[in-house]
């Protein structure tokens, strides 16, 4: 049986893990590959690098920190943010990504999907989309959140996979920083159309939020971000409470 | 010692690469597969299509077979261990036929398996030297060896139990990926380099 993933997400600008804060200044909090290392040792499933550098020549130093991250880590590593070609792909993963997500790009040109797949397997497409509550339902945006589209992100994700992603990364906007807990619902309807793996992410406050999303949100995997990077609880932590509540985790000490 | 990555297409060989070469072996990265049987251990890696890389392995696969049926090292990683069976439901192609048997499609509600799975029934100096007892699983296909005796561990996905890794004179398979699976996987790695030296 496959255990629940814990996928840490460190954001990345310019080579260095940075935390934004209310989005305006960004405050450095260490070297990618250091803080990956360390939190393959307390225990994380994989490691996810999302650029969030705003030019094209500070997304070229990701590959590079990609590289010497593979060089040390042992866990799979995704990379996210500003791929837009299969080129980008391909690119990323000869420099060590295990994973590429893909965002906007899917939305713009689906077919990078579908090609990505084809060549690189579907293992190593995942889709990252990011929906918003709008009424009663939801809605998918781009470019960071910035771009409304007229997408509705169960339809969307069930799209994503018949055109090759192997797997979903699916963030709340709303939920996102607030530490407020995960939106279950939207997880759950999408986590039940999908054949392939959801990973949950935005909005974990605590690790009950966690368990919360790998059960009633029937997630595969939830991306854990700021109460790690804060010290607020550990890997080693969350693992011992998904296997308290009678959820599969691996290496629980 | 030196070992050779054959390298059939795309993806990433770079933790493969650094996870042969910690314990100091000499790791090549080789696109000639007659030149990678004249290292001392050949690694099948486990990224691309069945087809795309049994098209570029076509070429060499009879002296392969030669070199790995008179005791030649190998160790065949996802993908990699599909190769060292006859044929693949994924696509066209000849695989090196060390082990006589088919692959087949990964059967489940959530194909690809893409996360750690559980081993079960581990047996052999690899598995009993590292410890290995979960790993890192990436794949929609799996192995149906016809010589159950070559089986060395187990794994279930949904409902559907297959088979994690097989071993025959010095061929070793493996289903998951020991480059991916943290200190056990590395472990495990370092346990079929250790016994190259003997």
């Amino acid at each position: 049986m496959l255990s629940r993933r814990i996928v840490v997400c460190l954001d990345v600008a310019g080579g260095r893990v940075v935390k934004g804060v209310e989005f305006e200044s960004l405050r450095d909090i260490g070297d990618p590959v250091e803080l990956a290392m360390r939190y393959e040792a307390e225990g994380a499933d994989e490691i996810v690098f999302l650029d969030i550098s705003a030019s094209h020549e500070k997304r070229a130093t990701l590959l590079d920190v990609a590289r010497r991250t593979a060089e040390g880590l042992f866990i799979p590593l995704t990379i996210g943010g500003g791929i837009r070609t299969v080129a980008d792909v391909g690119n990323s993963l000869r420099a060590g990504a295990d994973k590429v997500s893909i965002n906007s790009a899917a939305v713009t040109n689906p077919d990078v999907l579908t090609e990505s797949a084809e060549r690189y397997g579907a293992q190593c497409v995942v889709a990252s989309i990011d929906a918003r509550r709008e009424g009663e339902g939801w809605r998918v945006y781009t470019q960071g959140g910035r771009n409304k589209t007229n997408l509705e992100p169960i339809s969307w994700a069930v799209e994503c996979v018949n055109r090759g992603a192997g797997e979903i990364l699916l963030t709340s906007i709303d939920r996102d920083g607030t530490r407020d807990g995960y939106d279950v619902e939207l997880t759950r309807l999408v986590a039940d159309a999908v054949p392939v793996p959801v990973v949950a992410s935005g909005g974990a406050g605590s690790p009950s939020d966690i368990v919360e999303v790998l059960s009633a949100g029937h997630a595969d995997a939830a991306l854990v971000a700021g109460i790690l990077h804060d010290g607020q609880v550990t890997v080693q932590e969350i693992k011992r409470q998904l296997e308290d509540a009678g959820l599969r985790a691996r290496n629980v000490a | 010692m030196k070992v050779a990555i054959l390298d059939y297409g795309a993806g990433n060989l770079h933790s493969l690469a650094k996870a042969l070469s910690r314990a100091g072996t000499n790791v090549a990265i080789e696109t000639d597969a007659e030149r990678a049987l004249a290292s001392d251990a050949l690694i099948l890696p486990g990224v691309g299509a069945f087809s795309l890389a049994a098209q570029s392995l076509a070429p060499y696969i009879v002296p392969i077979r030669e070199a790995l049926s008179t005791g030649f090292p190998c160790l065949g990683i996802c993908l990699g261990m599909q190769l060292l069976f006859d044929i693949s439901e994924e696509g066209e192609g000849e695989g090196i036929g060390i082990f006589s048997g088919r692959v087949r499609r990964l059967e489940g509600r959530r194909v690809p398996q893409i996360g750690w799975n559980d081993l079960e029934e581990t047996q052999g100096e690899l598995f009993e030297a590292s410890d290995l007892r979960t790993a890192y699983f990436a794949n929609s296909f799996v192995c149906e060896p016809s010589d159950l005796t070559s089986i060395r561990a187990w794994a279930t996905h949904e409902g559907d139990r297959f088979v994690a890794s097989v071993e025959t004179q010095n061929v070793v398979g493996v289903q998951f990926h020991p480059e991916k699976s943290s200190t056990l996987g590395i472990a495990f790695i370092d346990a079929f380099l250790r016994r190259l030296k003997r």
